[in-house]
């Protein structure tokens, strides 16, 4: 597939170079180059889906290595692979329901073993439905295969050719809700300003995120005022940027510098954020500067409201992040290289320099810091995000760069 | 002076030595403090220059270096001030018909009031005042004029020497003892004592890395930084947000202040309280560095009952930012504010210790120094 390999370098070169920025856009992105990717691709007859998840995953791969940081691009790969699993499973339910009378006493022990290794990825939803049977079949290592051979060969007999184009396009209609989701994801945010802004609220929020924008601006338009305190998010200043969006719309906005976020909490109702990521204990990656924030709001009580989509949901738990998936950004936004360079000296005495300049991009806010997640699906508390990673993601797909057993 | 009482605001500006018209868009919340239009105050001034016959040169001189801002820092602006009183006292004499207790009193009031319009008062310098004031009431009035004079002078050589310099030199030998191989320290801004601490344990031969913390829009720690590079330290620079992020690797924060009070508050440069409450989160320890002059017994639970306020227009303008910058003609918007918070009060709760020339004490003991010893040095 020449063509689709010229759209994935395009994409990754794009990333490497942090042309693309931002979870919205890279989210996007993604989806549609990976809607392309399954639209060209040329599957066999046999085993479709298995094919198709190779050739996503490949894909996904490249696009992850050129930006490990940009976590949305990771995301929207495995939702993709979750999408192409469940469209895989889902033609078989009603023969799985004809196949569960018959070899139900073979499956139930070997389910109930299954049952207690299970990851806790699997929701109620799953357990309910009758595919389980068959991802259990898929997830067992030794009679994975047999079952699968067994099941391909006796159900998808008769309707090999038929399955796989419907497979195919049931996964591109998939494919497009995804990114129907992802640009739409603003007013199901939106939507839920009305129940946690009250009159007279004092809102502080930090750096600029459209989420947050879109809160305030439809909690505004619906006759709800309020003022915001705007910390301006050095060294990106983004704060200035959302300071006179929401001049615009009218809002009462004041521009305050990071150093003053302690002395202005006190007064604080609420604080609002937005973020670059979350993650599977409920803990968020966002900009340098939200943990001291999040401290802040947790001393005073104030509630730490975090505006997320769930495109920004990742199933990565946070280990060492700080360093692990942390971007440094250029010294010369804090230090004029002009005004120092008499004190950047190399090579005398000992070898290295003595002066270091730190600018990281990200930050890490543990779950026990934030009070709520707002996302277009509703509103959450950080202990139940993990339960959200069970329907967006397949536990097969963690991290995709492992070849999982089945 | 309450700013939000507007009968005093205009008697005030009678008074006023030179013109400062009030910013427009002030932010409700802080209508109790002065906010003035900056850049006209010091052309203003200048230009009055000759008009104020009554002013001495050597307070006007303080007074437009406190306007520009050339002499920062509580100990800077107590000694330039207390300097440029000794002028006026070595200049004064007691006009016919007046005494000199009462006259150099009221004299001393109206440069008072000058610098205050210049730049409102640390808590250092409203101490310093009020001990010459108790110093020129306390005057035996068997002096003649010269012996008075020469007394006064003298109290406040003592003063400086005593309670700024040499309280200076028994803070850095204390903090100095707390500094071990291979530590690394973090301070926040720029604070005299806290340079001298640090240099002095380089010289020392203490085998340690320093972390400069900074912040806007004056990024004071630009300076401190490039001292301490000139004298061989190594040293880390970062912003205030990512504070955070350096933590897990810093074992002292090292902290000044403008005045510590007697709650136990301290009362410093804004930025200093993050700093603190994120080494309370990281269990590093926090040591505020300060003289005992500056301890008040006033008592203040947050930062907002009494703060100054800056040049909102040092917000509003990004340096090297053109695309932010558009902004700048904005500062008159009437939903747009910008808020320039000179200082902030850090909880006790986040200082492990304060080391002051009285000793190395934990923050509940500032309100018993301030009781026991305000009595002595008042007696000097």
């Amino acid at each position: 597939m020449p063509d689709i390999q010229a759209l994935v370098s395009d994409l990754a070169s794009k990333l490497r170079k942090r042309r693309v920025q931002g979870s919205y856009e890279t989210a996007r992105l993604t989806a549609e180059l990976l809607c392309a990717v399954i639209l060209q691709h040329k599957e066999p007859t046999t085993n479709g889906a298995a094919s198709l998840i190779e050739a996503v995953r490949r894909v996904g791969e490249q696009l992850i290595a050129a930006n490990p940081v940009e976590l949305a691009v990771g995301n929207i790969v495995r939702h993709v692979l979750h999408i192409i699993r469940e469209e895989d499973l889902s033609p078989l339910t009603d023969i799985v329901g004809e196949l569960k009378l018959s070899a139900e006493d073979d499956v139930e022990d070997i389910a109930e073993d299954e049952n207690s290794q299970k990851s806790s990825a699997t929701t109620d939803g799953c357990l309910l439905k009758p595919p389980l049977l068959l991802a259990v079949f898929e997830h067992l290592p030794d009679s994975a295969t047999a079952c699968q051979t067994f099941s391909s060969e006796n159900i998808f007999a008769g309707k090999a050719d038929k399955s796989a184009k419907k497979l195919k396009s049931e996964l591109i209609k998939a494919v497009n809700e995804l990114i129907e989701d992802i640009n739409t994801c603003r007013e199901g945010i939106a939507e839920q300003a009305m129940e946690l802004i009250h009159q007279n609220e004092v809102i502080l929020t930090l750096g600029h995120s459209k989420f947050v924008k879109e809160f305030l601006c439809a909690a505004k338009e619906k006759k709800r005022s309020f003022e915001v305190f705007i910390a301006d998010g050095a060294p990106k200043f983004e704060g200035h940027i959302l300071a006179k969006e929401l001049d615009k719309k009218g809002l009462k906005a004041i521009v305050i510098t990071d150093s003053a976020v302690f002395a202005m909490i006190s007064r604080v109702n609420m604080v609002i954020v937005g973020v670059h990521a979350v993650m599977a204990n409920g803990g968020v990656i966002a900009p340098a500067g939200l943990h001291v924030l999040a401290l802040a709001a947790k001393k005073h009580d104030v509630p730490f409201v975090v505006v997320a989509s769930t495109h920004e949901l990742c199933s990565l738990y946070p280990h060492n992040l700080e360093v692990l998936l942390n971007e440094m950004r250029c010294p010369s936004e804090l230090l004029n290289f002009e005004e120092f360079s008499d004190c950047i000296d190399y090579g005398i005495a000992s070898s290295s320099s003595l002066l270091h300049v730190v600018n990281p991009a990200f930050d890490y806010v543990p779950p026990e810091l934030i009070s709520l997640f707002v996302t277009d699906i509703g509103g959450y508390s950080p202990s139940y995000i993990y339960r959200l990673i069970a329907d967006y993601y397949s536990s097969e797909d963690l991290p995709p760069q492992q070849k999982p057993a089945s | 002076m309450q700013f939000d009482d507007q009968g005093r605001v205009n008697k005030s500006k009678k008074r006023a030595v030179f013109n400062q018209p009030e910013a427009k868009n002030r932010v409700e919340l802080f209508r109790h403090l002065p906010q003035y239009e900056h850049g006209s105050q010091l052309t203003d001034l200048e230009s009055k220059f000759l008009e104020l016959d009554s002013m001495h040169p050597a307070v006007y001189k303080v007074g437009v270096q406190y306007l520009a801002g050339d002499v920062t820092g509580g100990n800077a602006r107590c000694i330039a001030m207390l300097r440029a009183f000794q002028e006026v006292i070595n200049d004064y004499s007691t006009p016919p018909g007046k005494t000199l207790v009462r006259d150099l009193t009221a004299k001393i009031s109206s440069y008072v009031s000058f610098l205050i319009e210049c730049r409102p008062l640390s808590m250092s310098m409203g101490n310093a005042i009020r001990f010459q004031k108790s110093r020129i009431a306390k005057l035996p009035l068997t002096l003649s004029e010269t012996e008075a004079k020469a007394a006064l002078c003298n109290d406040i050589d003592r003063f400086i020497n005593e309670k700024i310099i040499l309280a200076d030199k028994v803070i850095v030998r204390h903090a100095a003892t707390k500094v071990r191989d291979g530590d690394v320290l973090l301070t926040y801004g720029s604070s005299c004592v806290v340079e001298m601490i640090l240099l002095y344990a380089h010289e020392l031969g203490k085998q340690f890395r320093v972390v400069v913390v900074d912040s806007r829009p004056k990024h004071e720690g630009q300076a401190l930084l490039r001292r301490l590079l000139a004298k061989g330290l190594s040293c880390t620079y970062t912003h205030i947000n990512a504070v955070s992020y350096i933590m897990h690797e810093v074992t002292r924060v090292f902290l000044g202040a403008s005045s510590v009070l007697s709650n136990g508050t301290t009362y410093s440069r804004v930025g200093t309280a993050c700093v603190a409450m994120v080494a309370h989160a990281f269990r590093v320890p926090v040591l505020i560095c300060c003289e005992a002059y500056k301890f008040h017994e006033r008592v203040q639970l947050d930062s907002i009952c009494s703060n100054e306020l800056g040049d909102s227009n040092d917000i509003a303008r990004v340096p090297g930012r053109p695309d932010v910058n558009s902004m700048d003609n904005r500062t008159n918007e009437k939903n747009l504010q910008f808020l320039n918070l000179m200082y902030d009060a850090t909880p006790s709760e986040y200082v492990s210790m304060i080391i002051t020339d009285y000793g190395m004490i934990p923050p509940t003991s500032v309100p018993v120094i301030v009781r026991e010893y305000r009595r002595e040095y008042l007696l000097i």
